[in-house]
């Protein structure tokens, strides 16, 4: 795992984030204050509408927030371009969203290795990682087929090794096992915790699965905006 | 690097919906295919008939007095003539250089007497390539020489006249000086062309003889006709030769000479690109909606590729890429669908004359063929061909654009 200095995978301080509802003004963050240390295993829970996947956005470049400040490996991001804030979503965030990740006209192999050919890796590295992690994942064999010939399971898994293939600051994970059954979860965060604990991956999950919080390090609960609780070293304890 | 995977992502992502693109190919290239036939027709029909146009007149150039165009009389004459000709035919692009006098007599016989339009040539320089009116010698025979002291009659003319082969008339005429001249000549041939203008007033007299009658000299002539391989290369035969002429001479294209055939050409050419514009915008509005469509349905697919590290302007490229892949499949298709319609026009041609009565329809004086051919020329096919494309690119460029600023954080959320 690649630590190119000693700043927090992500920080915010002080975020707000408002969105306008018709004549309505709603508050998603209220002065969100959250650090992420690399190599965490963190979990972010709370109820629906609490600010979870906002906060989620916000670390990963995907919003802009209304007051505070967003930090990246030490990076301010408001002043980056759209262009920019691209770029960095490529090279340093993998994302893991709840369900239909991948681009369906790619196969596994090629959905896996995107992120490294978008960055202009060559050709023969970029097979030696993403056959690597594929089989990592548990989907050697598999690299030919597309979304549609594979389970949901066999779908998040191509999703993380494309999220983990570029050596990213930190990986987002929105809801990851929402969409599986409970075995396939429970297999799913068996890959997770190996990544993160074999090869140092910045793991950030938004759950409401009681099955992520119990395995996260850390579990931060967040309530109408706020962080209301945070925990660490959980499993370490347990 | 990774820009040389959109276009085979773009050619993925068209074969999603089959029957949507299948059905999008269609138009493009049943549209492509019919704006090359219309184009190729209409092409085919204006060459023949300006070839023909310049095969009854003056040539697709004509060589003339620099007045005779406003003041068309027999004073406005050209000098030295075959130096002239000899300089026209260094011209790469000239393949016949004939000395013609044209203008107007007034034909008459014990009983009768017609005004007409006269053209003499001389018999050794001329042939059906440039006179067209000798492939419609109905009776009689061509003149012996350019001294040949008979005459040519339009059927019509020579029924109105009441004369027959070897009957004499008188036909009478101003000379160069203004002063009325007049001769007899025994009628030596009759042409029927089934064109009305032709066959009821215009007749034909040899060079030298017509030139003894208005006092020309040996080297003189009203004009030059020119004739070339390409009718599209008139005007810079004209201009070419235009530079190198001195003195009152002035080459001209044919449709200067011609400006009511030209006029006709010109209003169905603006007509026909009307149509074509007409089904390029109906084919450009079936591409608009399936990228459209496409685009908006791919809204959350997009967004994940925005947030994995795709930049606006790489999305934007691959909705570009899959309207060219619809523009050039569909262009394939056109070649295909064209190939045998274009084949059965350009060689055998479709007769419409049992659908139509057109048989005494003319055009400036020009007969209209009843057999409809196609030829399209190079440069026609490949102007078509871009502008297909381009109305392919066009109709793509607003879904790639909206398809470059989807909002992640808005889109991600649609599942």
């Amino acid at each position: 795992m690649t630590q190119t200095n000693g700043d927090p995978a992500a920080r915010l301080v002080d975020v707000t984030k408002r969105y306008r509802q018709g004549a309505l003004d709603v508050f998603a963050l209220r002065g969100l204050s959250l650090t992420i240390e690399k190599g965490e295993f963190t979990a972010l829970c709370g109820p629906s509408g609490s600010g979870k996947t906002t906060t989620l956005n916000l670390i990963g470049a995907l919003d802009r927030p209304t007051s505070g400040t967003v930090y990246l490996e030490g990076k301010d991001l408001a002043p980056l371009s759209r262009r920019q804030l691209s770029e960095l979503r490529r090279d340093r965030i993998g994302f893991v969203f709840q369900a239909y990740n991948l681009m369906p006209v790619l196969t596994a192999y090629e959905n896996a290795e995107i992120v490294l050919a978008l960055q202009g890796v060559d050709a023969a590295t970029r097979r030696e990682r993403v056959l690597g992690l594929l089989a990592d994942v548990g989907l050697e064999g598999l690299e030919d087929r597309r979304p549609d010939q594979l389970s949901g399971g066999q779908q998040q898994r191509v999703a993380i090794a494309r999220a983990i293939a570029s050596d990213p600051a930190l990986v987002l994970a929105d809801e990851p096992t929402a969409n599986v059954d409970s075995e396939t979860a429970d297999h799913l965060l068996d890959i997770m915790e190996d990544l993160n604990r074999q090869r140092g991956v910045t793991f950030l999950f938004s759950t409401h699965d009681p099955r992520v919080m119990e395995r996260a390090r850390r579990v931060v609960r967040i309530v109408d905006g706020r962080v209301d609780s945070d925990e660490t070293d959980r499993s370490e304890a347990g | 690097m990774f820009d040389t995977r959109l276009p085979s992502m773009a050619w993925r992502n068209l074969w999603r919906h089959r029957r949507r693109t299948l059905l999008t190919l269609s138009s493009i290239a049943f549209g492509t295919t019919l704006a090359l036939l219309f184009t190729g027709i209409g092409d085919s029909n204006w060459a023949k008939m300006i070839d023909l146009a310049a095969r009854l007149g003056g040539g697709h150039v004509t060589l003339q007095h620099a007045e005779y165009l406003e003041t068309p009389t027999l004073s406005r004459s050209v000098h030295d003539v075959e130096r002239i000709r000899a300089l026209a035919l260094e011209d790469p692009d000239v393949v016949r250089a004939v000395p013609r006098i044209s203008g107007f007599l007034m034909l008459a016989t014990a009983g009768q007497s017609y005004g007409a339009a006269f053209m003499a040539l001389d018999p050794a320089l001329e042939d059906e390539r440039s006179l067209s009116l000798l492939e419609a010698l109905d009776e009689g025979r061509m003149f012996e020489d350019s001294r040949d002291p008979g005459i040519i009659l339009g059927a019509r003319l020579a029924e109105n006249l009441d004369v027959e082969l070897g009957q004499k008339v008188v036909y009478t005429l101003t000379d160069k000086h203004g002063e009325i001249v007049r001769a007899a000549a025994r009628v030596r041939g009759i042409v029927r062309t089934g064109t009305p203008t032709v066959d009821g007033g215009l007749c034909l007299l040899a060079l030298d003889a017509l030139r003894e009658t208005l006092g020309y000299g040996p080297q003189e002539a009203i004009q030059i006709g020119l004739f070339i391989g390409d009718q599209r290369r008139s005007d810079a035969v004209a201009a070419r030769l235009g530079a190198r002429l001195s003195g009152d001479v002035v080459a001209l294209p044919w449709y200067e000479n011609q400006p009511d055939l030209a006029a006709f050409i010109a209003m169905k050419v603006a007509g026909a690109q009307f149509m074509e514009g007409v089904i390029a915008l109906l084919v450009a509005a079936g591409i608009f909606n399936t990228l459209f469509v496409s685009v908006m349905e791919r809204v959350r697919e997009f967004g994940i590729m925005l947030a994995i590290g795709f930049s606006p302007g790489r999305l934007f490229g691959l909705v570009m890429f899959e309207s060219l892949w619809l523009g050039l499949v569909g262009l394939i298709a056109a070649g295909i669908f064209v190939a045998w319609p274009y084949w059965y026009l350009s060689t055998k041609g479709l007769d419409i004359s049992a659908q139509l009565d057109m048989s005494n329809s003319e055009i400036a004086g020009i007969a209209v063929s009843t057999v409809m051919h196609v030829a399209l020329y190079p440069e026609t096919v490949a102007l078509i061909a871009a502008a297909a494309m381009t109305a392919t690119l066009l109709s793509g460029l607003y879904p790639a654009w909206k398809a470059g600023h989807i909002v992640p954080v808005e889109s991600i959320r649609l599942v």
